[in-house]
């Protein structure tokens, strides 16, 4: 009975996993987050960080806001919002910070975040904060992405000045990719989705890609 | 042993098994998926991704983001309440469509449990009526009468979701283990204190239709081929064992008695596993509105969201039903085999359930995880 019955399991585990993976495909935000970024360059070039201020959408900011005390009503200062941003950069790195970089295609880590707060502005939260690379590089190509792999938040790159270089040396050239302009994307969707297989990555195809090439 | 080229077939029936299941839920993802939509794009915003699931997601989005504004909008204007409604509900009909275990759950179960189109109607309406009950309790309790914090809630809402992925695996592993036990018995000579015991629990909602199908296929036996097809003999040699164990044609507990009058227990639990998981939308709705003064209004589009999301699971509900229909019908053709086929069907359908369940547990499904910030 009991080989009989993982034997009868076995190719139901494989074509069940076939099936999670397709359904898993068809996830769909719940947050946005517009975000510009900085990457900061140290004297002799190399890249030392990244600094993001993420804005979240007005939905999102009311239901983190939920619960925080304030003096004045519909007022929040920086003070009063320390711990919520401690809780939110605490709870990004479950996440890896959403922020994935590549020097010369090799994956670079991140430290844990520093410089956090947050700022009410608008009806809607503002993150900042700066995630200092492992080791500091200085790559002829780095590639930095901002998404989440399971698409529950929506990352979009500020429509003005999404990044910014500061400190880089003046031969740098960037390049932005939106996830809007790549024709790539759907044809990924297509695959991933009756591929099966790996699904985690869905995220992707809606990620935020820039480039700086240094010479 | 007589019984060892049984148990070849009976892999080759579970994989066929585990293939139809699949199709049937498959299926509805694939037409949706695949159906040419890339041509003339709903709005020229939105080309992210192409095909039918980009323009979902695009849609969801988009009914999704003007909620906000019109609960605002709502607080001077009490019009812009009819507009936040219809949103709700064109929201819940699209959220359904494309995320969300609850109709892979639902549909699940009801192919494995041989139940009705109109039960799944009532089973997907029920699961997500208690969804928006669950997120209108979360949030009051949670935000109006604690005042806590969204990590608060947050870790609530991921408490709760574990609970009901683990919900949904012990309702799959039960699931499994009744028509395992069912399945099993049709393909070889069991011995009978399993099968009496597993026959004789109460609440083993499969089991009415298993004897039914016992029922069918024996008569078949007798009536058409006395013993002399090969297909048959396996069929015929079980019976007489079933015979002889339960003097004569006792088959176990009438179907009636199982299902009790109204039915309505055997559902519970895919009512209750499914829908105890509120949606993480609905949440976000509702403390959004109960920061804007209108928590009433975010109920009622809580409420409608679940009647949109209802409606979908529903059709996906009966198509799965229907497909099941089908294929009994079709194999019910070919005699004896059928209703092992039919067997297999079940069992897979079953076993689905609890690989959901197990996915959703340990995080294989990882898109369905609530992210708290």
């Amino acid at each position: 009975m009991n080989t009989l019955m993982r034997r009868l399991l076995h190719p139901l585990l494989l074509a069940g996993a076939l099936a999670l993976g397709t359904g898993a495909a068809q996830a769909h935000p719940h947050v946005w987050i517009t975000t510009t970024s900085e990457l900061v360059y140290a004297p002799d070039g190399s890249i030392t960080g990244v600094r993001h201020a993420w804005t979240f959408d007005d939905m999102f900011s009311t239901y983190a806001l939920q619960g925080i005390e304030t003096k004045t009503k519909g007022v929040y200062s920086r003070e009063e919002l320390s711990s919520l941003a401690q809780t939110n950069v605490e709870s990004l790195k479950e996440f890896a910070y959403f922020t994935f970089a590549k020097a010369d295609g090799r994956k670079e880590k991140f430290q844990e975040p520093v410089d956090y707060f947050l700022e009410y502005k608008d009806a809607s939260l503002t993150l900042h904060f700066t995630l200092p690379l492992k080791t500091p590089v200085k790559p002829r190509q780095l590639a930095l992405e901002v998404f989440d792999p399971t698409y529950f938040i929506d990352f979009k790159l500020a429509d003005k000045d999404p990044i910014k270089l500061v400190g880089a040396p003046a031969a740098c050239e960037m390049k932005i990719q939106r996830p809007n302009d790549g024709t790539a994307n759907a044809q990924k969707l297509g695959e991933q989705n009756f591929m099966g297989g790996d699904n985690s990555n869905y995220g992707a195809m809606f990620a935020n890609k820039i480039t700086v090439d240094c010479p | 042993m007589r019984s060892r080229p049984r148990f070849a077939r009976a892999l080759t029936i579970s994989v066929a098994a585990a293939v139809v299941v699949l199709a049937l839920d498959g299926v509805v993802h694939v037409l949706m998926a695949q159906t040419p939509f890339g041509g003339p794009r709903p709005s020229p915003a939105e080309p992210q991704v192409g095909g039918i699931v980009g323009w979902l997601l695009s849609k969801q989005s988009e009914f999704y983001r003007e909620m906000s504004a019109t609960i605002r909008a709502a607080k001077s204007d009490g019009s812009a309440v009819w507009t936040l409604l219809a949103i709700s509900f064109a929201y819940g009909i699209f959220h359904a469509a494309g995320p969300g275990h609850g109709k892979a759950v639902i549909s699940s179960y009801l192919v494995a449990n041989q139940e009705t189109a109109r039960r799944g109607i009532v089973l997907s309406f029920a699961s997500a009526l208690m969804q928006s009950l669950v997120a209108v309790v979360i949030v009051g309790i949670c935000a109006l009468l604690l005042n806590a914090t969204a990590k608060t809630m947050c870790g609530a809402e991921k408490v709760i979701e574990i609970a009901s992925y683990g919900l949904i695996a012990a309702f799959g592993a039960r699931l499994v283990w009744t028509k395992g036990g069912g399945f099993m018995r049709a393909l070889q000579s069991s011995p009978p204190v399993p099968a009496l015991a597993l026959a004789g629990h109460p609440d083993h909602a499969g089991h009415g239709h298993d004897h039914d199908n016992h029922g069918h296929s024996h008569s078949h036996a007798h009536v058409a081929h006395p013993g002399h097809e090969h297909r048959h003999d396996d069929h015929g040699h079980d019976h007489d064992h079933v015979h002889d164990e339960h003097c004569g044609h006792s088959h176990g507990p009438a179907p009636s008695e199982l299902a009790g009058p109204g039915g309505w227990r055997r559902g519970f639990g895919a009512i209750f596993a499914v829908g105890v998981r509120p949606c993480s939308g609905a949440i976000l709705v509702l403390v959004f509105a109960l920061a804007q003064g209108m928590f009433w209004a975010g109920i009622a589009a809580t409420f409608v969201m679940g009647l949109g999301t209802a409606i979908t699971v529903a059709t996906i509900a009966v198509i799965a039903v229907s497909a099941k229909d089908l294929a009994r019908r079709l194999s019910g053709a070919s005699e004896g085999g059928g209703a092992l086929i039919m067997r297999g069907v079940e069992f897979g359908a079953a076993g689905l359930v609890l690989l959901f369940g197990v996915g959703l547990l340990f995080g294989y499904i990882a898109a369905e995880r609530v992210t708290c910030l």
